[in-house]
């Protein structure tokens, strides 16, 4: 068995083409003229990382009582206004459909929405200390990369006879046609896309304290996710926090969902804040 | 959590959230002995709210045969055997709810159905299963029984769905007790289907929201009955509102039925949510699994119900169900008529205690000819 592993290891090293590095002991966000054009750009392989372990969610109801997801690698560039995490997890199961008892696999990054050494409490932050968190979902992924919201896209051997919005009455496309599937589809109508078409895997949100997740006011985060071969790596990129500047330090947590568990909302894997120090130069 | 009073239960229990009684609370009286399972409940729910993307599998009304019929699967039996034994002392419950079974690090005990659970709705449940000896089906009582439970969400007073939510996406309307779940609002975490033990909220995975049975709330804002009540063929239901015991009125429809003559009970009752939706209980159906279902009150309802033919105004009072389409707050007899009122006593429906019965002969020997197809 040991053996096994060890070759899976060097196998792992080889595969990535980078040199083992000593995992650095916080979050370093290294100056680069250009971010990576995703979580799979050759750039990343030669950014250290840090390996965040992660807690349980034993907080607030409901909790999370059962340690899964072990730890995140986090690795992290700037450009002198942008930041991008890339975060990899190891995760034996690829879940992003969604379904009654179906999760999907997803993860975040969550910053102080103010910049200071007074930090707000990691747990969504709290009252007036509001934290901003950027998320992303592997069902958003497998949307963005083409898995239509048909009931056959999940289950393609399902029949479905008839919807009131595909009436050959109405021509498809046509703002008649789009009202009425609209008022079949109640949180799309609300802008409130949680699955079905989405045109990006990533969410920006604030929240201060646990249960006030909210959408931010305005999209500002962009990223993209893939499989790996044992889990998940997810690439973020936003603003560099407002108030900290290159040189600089801040503070990140991170939070890690695993489908195969039923996790979501409350029930998750999480850091506390982790020390982020923002590289001098761009 | 706080200390609320279910009278249900006949005690105080915990809940997530303080006491907060609505100005009125929705409800509703079934009469499981006129369902003839024909669907058409289903139906008319499912075709005015539930024909989008996502919504294939929702039944927001569903009617099952009871004891082998489930909408998903094993809903009620699983939540049983995990709640353990569920005593009654008298009219008071001894047992532990949903709420005080909670494991730790949750609001309320539940289990989530998987997909399969809802797939095959009404599939075999009243084929036999077994073999039938000879005879069995021609001896009365029968051998073997059943019966069709219809089921919405019961707008409980005390919902798990709501307490199970920790982002407060679920509400309750303080104006009429409907419980709803903020399309807007909500991430799709699914508390509240693992919650709800009635299995009445359903996840759609077209939204990634969870949805549920609104009481037709844009009906009952005008004064009118759900689209499940107005079309029930066998004209089983009967919308309005309930109060609590000590301020119940007997010209209240739902507190006359509920309240004054304890005819119907409400649905597992032992696991705390004080549910709303009020069923009059089976003939037929032995009693050891009607109290488990509906509580202790069942043989003493089944004693009144069975003895109606005899009691004007029990009798008078079954006979609104299903003959308006309009919410009847208030009613009364008067001699061999029933009026359904408003709540400022305007009459809405007039209805006979008995209907005449005209008999014809088939051959009409006035005109010499047989009366098929002819009035
Ligand atoms: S029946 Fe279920 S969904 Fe309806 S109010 Fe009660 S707990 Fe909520
Ligand atoms: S419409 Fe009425 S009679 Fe028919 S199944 Fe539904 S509740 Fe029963």
């Amino acid at each position: 068995m040991r053996t096994l592993v060890t070759v899976v290891l060097v196998f792992l090293v080889i595969g990535c083409g980078s040199k083992p590095q000593a995992p650095l002991p916080e979050v370093t966000a290294f100056a680069r003229p250009a971010l990576p054009q995703g979580c799979e750009d050759p750039a990343w392989r030669s950014v250290p990382a840090h390996v965040a372990p992660l807690l349980l969610q034993d907080l607030v109801e409901p909790r999370q009582l059962v340690a899964t997801t072990a730890a995140v690698t986090v690795q992290a560039v700037h450009d002198g206004s942008r930041v991008a995490f890339r975060l990899s997890w190891a995760d034996p199961t690829h879940d992003d459909s969604p379904g009654a008892a179906r999760f999907s696999d997803a993860c975040a990054v969550q910053l102080p929405a103010v910049a200071g050494a007074d930090l707000p409490a990691p747990q969504m932050g709290e009252t007036g200390r509001p934290v901003e968190i950027t998320a992303w979902r592997a069902s958003w992924q497998a949307s963005v990369d083409g898995r239509g919201d048909d009931m056959t896209a999940l289950y393609p051997r399902a029949q479905v006879d008839h919807y009131p919005f595909t009436a050959p009455s109405l021509a498809p496309g046509s703002p008649e046609q789009e009202e009425m599937a609209r008022r079949y589809a109640p949180a799309r109508a609300l802008g409130n896309p949680m699955e079905g078409p989405r045109s990006s895997p990533v969410e920006d949100l604030v929240a201060d304290g646990p249960g006030t997740l909210r959408p931010a006011p305005r999209a500002m985060s962009t990223g993209s996710g893939r499989r790996t071969r044992d889990g998940w790596t997810v690439q973020l990129v936003r603003p560099l926090p407002a108030g900290v500047r290159p040189g600089q330090r801040g503070a990140v947590a991170f939070a890690v969902w695993d489908g195969s568990h039923e996790e979501a909302g409350a029930r998750k894997m999480r850091t506390g804040w982790v020390p982020l120090a923002i590289g001098e130069g761009s | 959590m706080a200390l609320v009073r279910n009278w249900q239960l006949g005690r105080e229990m915990s809940y997530w959230y303080p006491e907060a009684r609505p100005q009125r609370q929705f409800a509703a009286v079934f009469d499981i002995n006129k369902c003839i399972a024909c669907q058409t409940c289903t139906l008319a729910c499912k075709t005015t709210w539930t024909s989008g993307k996502g919504q294939e599998y929702m039944l927001w009304n569903n009617v099952e045969s009871k004891p082998y019929g489930f909408y998903p699967l094993a809903w009620d039996v699983k939540l049983l055997d995990m709640l353990g034994a569920q005593r009654w002392q008298g009219s008071r419950y001894a047992g532990r709810t949903l709420f005080e079974a909670a494991p730790a690090g949750e609001r309320v005990l539940g289990w989530r159905p998987e997909d399969l659970d809802y797939a095959h709705p009404n599939i075999g449940e009243d084929d036999c299963a077994g073999r039938i000896d000879a005879g069995a089906a021609l001896a009365v009582p029968h051998f073997a029984w059943f019966f069709y439970l219809a089921r919405i969400c019961n707008h409980c007073t005390y919902p798990a769905c709501l307490a199970s939510c920790p982002r407060g996406s679920i509400y309750k309307r303080p104006e009429d007790g409907i419980v709803l779940v903020d399309q807007g609002r909500c991430r799709g975490y699914r508390e509240c289907v693992k919650a709800c033990p009635y299995k009445k909220v359903f996840y759609n995975p077209s939204t990634g929201t969870s949805e549920k049975c609104i009481a037709c709330y844009p009906k009952i804002e005008q004064g009118e009955q759900p689209q499940c009540f107005v079309n029930c063929i066998g004209k089983i239901r009967l919308a309005g509102f309930v109060s609590t015991p000590e301020q119940a009125r007997p010209d209240n429809p739902i507190d006359y039925l509920v309240h004054v003559r304890k005819v119907a009970l409400p649905l597992y009752p032992q696991l705390g949510l004080e549910p709303n939706v009020y069923y009059i209980p089976p003939v037929h159906v032995p009693l050891p699994y009607l109290e488990q279902m509906f509580g202790p009150g069942v043989s003493a309802a089944l004693d009144t119900y069975r003895a109606a033919a005899d009691d004007p105004d029990l009798a008078g009072l079954l006979t609104l169900f299903g003959c308006s389409h309009e919410v009847m707050p208030r009613w009364k007899r008067s001699g061999d008529t029933v009026l359904g009122l408003a709540e400022n006593g305007r009459e809405l429906m007039r209805v006979p205690l008995r209907e005449p019965v005209y008999v014809r002969t088939a051959f009409d020997s006035a005109r010499g000819v047989v009366r098929t197809n002819v009035p």
